[in-house]
């Protein structure tokens, strides 16, 4: 205003009249902007600004009042003047199109600077908002302080930003502010009413009129105009998709929201979402993490309860080995020194994967090892079992296929049962070898008790060579086979070595036909000599 | 690996395409007990495409059986390679199945 102040006194030194700009905000009462001279009575004296442009007295004599066309209101006051008769309309007619320009001019160059501090506030919240987000790594935390930045520099009293859940396919609120203590419901993304449901599924922000909102559930998010703006994220290969919502309502100002707060907020929305994403990110690899830590955990017991291979000493000789897969597996053997020199060996595979499968390994493991002290008959046994897991195995649908054999040296008897194994043999010196094939379908597919067969067993000779479907199904690169020949191939051509040097042959062509390949199921093979 | 689902009249034909083991199994069981749960009460998996069934595709072959017969179904299987009926055998799991040489056999024993 200090060029309108040079020219007003620039006048009044040229006409001898004082000269005074008034001026009003919208709806606020007029006042004195510019006056030329500090001392004149226009200083201290209102002219009747409101009335019809014109003449009017004042204590110090006639002025002359001019409102101002522009955006702004404002009067133009000429008078009183120190010269008798002053041809006030005159010099009116010269001083107002000066000051019409002027105050025009000075308009313009506060919108300017308002609009300018505007965007500095706007640039200085998307720094804050990086800040947040690059320190935290918990999405409500971040979610709070966000909305707190957010409204404070739209003047929001009230505010909310609410993530989608997927399973229930809800938007639930994850900060919110200016609701009290009050708890804020979850809006159903199906939800005909709710301007933020509609928000979610058009993928568009809306800015929606002054009023109470006819949604029980949204009015605890909406107080007069609301501003309703979807959280997008962008996954790597493209197609955007909606994440949640930003609420904001109840200004302070009471003016509506404007396309810049929308642009704003939504610029915004798109680093929550980022935060959104990142953070559903770091959970998923922290659970992960823990999986991986209890998988360890259970094959760890797994292998503590395989009995060691020295417990059937000296009545047999015996080579074992589980190789766990990378997940938790069902294989497992058993070994039992019987007495009499009668040594009973059982392999078994539960069929499924992971701690179901573990669990039932375990129970069949502690079951075997009660029912093989109390019956001598491998059929009875393996009922036993299955009486003992029946439970189990119904409710998970898992099938356990189990070869139990007892080798008596001193008879030369090997009396088995096999439930749906199928990789049980004797391989004898001469180099014959014998399946010990299935005799009923595995545990848990039917009620019936297990059969049991006696066959010929040569002391010091006879091989019994047990294995499960990941040695014979062990797979290279190309996905073929290793298959269960080549396993019996390399026993035979082995079969006077002592049985851990005949495991440790059979393992290596394993480790030579899989070649780095992905493990997908356990190997184990039991080798008995008696 | 997939499964292809057709009807041939009252008949729900499930071919088994490349191999049927823990990866896949639950795809299968889920697509038969889906038509189970429509209504309908005739099943034949059709192995010809098949090369490999591991333990646990054995075992949700009995668990589909066992569903099946529950609801006063039917299942048959046919087609099965040399391998697969040496697994079936050795495994004693003949016994449980009807198993038919090829798929007109076993459409014409329902």
């Amino acid at each position: 205003m200090s060029d309108l102040l040079e020219v007003l006194r620039a006048f009044t030194t040229a006409t001898g009249c004082d000269a005074g700009l008034w001026a009003s905000e919208p709806n606020g009462p007029a006042t004195l902007e510019t006056v030329s001279r500090d001392d004149s009575v226009l200083a201290t004296w209102t002219p009747p600004l409101e009335g019809p442009p014109g003449r009017a007295t004042s204590p110090g004599g006639p002025v002359l009042v001019q409102p101002i066309a522009g955006a702004r209101r404002a009067w133009v006051v000429v008078g009183p003047c120190t010269r008798p008769d002053p041809p006030l309309e005159i010099f009116l007619k010269f001083l107002l199109p000066v000051v019409t320009h002027s105050l025009q001019a000075s308009l313009e160059v506060e919108h300017a600077a308002s609009e300018l501090a505007e965007r500095y506030e706007e640039i200085n919240l998307l720094y804050t908002i990086s800040e947040i987000l690059g320190r935290t790594v918990s999405m409500e935390a971040a979610a709070g302080l966000i909305l707190k930045e957010i409204s404070e520099t739209v003047g929001a009293r009230r505010a909310s930003i609410l993530v989608h859940d997927p399973e229930r396919d809800v938007l639930h609120p994850v900060a919110s502010l200016g609701v009290g203590e009050a708890t804020v419901p979850a809006i159903t993304v199906a939800d005909a009413c709710s301007v933020s449901a509609r928000v979610f599924r058009e993928r568009r922000a809306l800015i929606v009129e002054d009023g109470v909102s006819p949604c029980r559930e949204e009015e605890m998010y909406r107080r007069g105009t609301m501003l309703s703006v979807p959280i997008m994220w962008t996954p790597p290969g493209g197609g955007m998709q909606p994440l949640g919502v930003v609420n904001l309502s109840d200004r302070a100002s009471r003016q509506p929201f404007t396309a810049g707060d929308q642009k704003l907020i939504t610029a915004i929305a798109t680093q929550i979402g980022s935060a959104i994403q990142n953070a559903r990110l770091v959970r998923e690899s922290l659970t992960q993490q823990r999986l991986v830590h209890e998988m360890e955990l259970a094959h760890d017991l797994q292998m503590r309860l395989l009995p060691r291979a020295e417990i059937v000493a000296p009545d047999a000789i015996v080579a074992a080995r589980v190789v766990p897969a990378e997940s938790v597996g069902g294989d497992f053997y058993n070994l039992f020194r019987l007495g009499a020199g009668r040594t009973g060996v059982m392999i078994a595979d539960v069929s499924s994967h992971g701690y179901r499968a573990a669990l039932i390994m375990a129970l069949a493991m502690s079951a075997t090892a009660i029912h093989a002290q109390t019956s001598n008959d491998p059929g009875e046994v393996l009922n036993a079992l299955l009486a003992s897991l029946t439970e189990e195995l119904e409710s998970t649908e898992m099938f356990i296929s189990a070869f139990y054999g007892v080798i008596d040296r001193e008879k030369g008897t090997l009396r088995y049962a096999n439930t749906g194994h199928p990789h049980a043999y004797i391989i004898t010196t001469e180099g014959t070898m014998k399946r010990l094939a299935a005799l009923d379908p595995p545990l848990g597919m039917v009620d019936e008790p297990p059969a049991a067969r006696t066959v010929r067993w040569t002391r010091n000779n006879d091989l019994l060579v047990l294995f499960t479907d990941g040695v014979s199904d062990a797979r290279d690169r190309r996905d073929t086979r290793l298959g269960e020949p080549r396993i019996i191939e390399v026993i035979v051509e082995h079969r006077k070595e002592e049985p851990s040097a005949i495991l440790e042959r059979v393992l290596a062509t394993v480790e030579e036909h899989t070649a780095g390949a992905v493990r997908r199921d356990d190997l184990t093979m039991v080798l008995v000599r008696s | 690996m997939s499964f292809s689902i057709r009807k041939q009249g009252d008949v729900v034909v499930v071919d088994v395409e490349g191999q049927l083991i823990v990866g896949n199994r639950q795809e299968l069981k889920q697509k038969v007990l889906d038509e189970l749960e429509k209504g309908e009460r005739k099943f034949l998996i059709d192995f010809s495409q098949t090369g490999y069934i591991d333990s646990s595709g054995l075992g949700v072959l009995v668990s589909l059986s066992k569903k099946i017969r529950e609801q006063g179904g039917e299942l048959r299987l046919a087609n099965l390679n040399d391998d697969l009926k040496t697994l079936f055998e050795l495994t004693k799991l003949d016994t449980l199945f009807q198993i038919a040489d090829t798929r007109e056999r076993a459409l014409e024993s329902f």
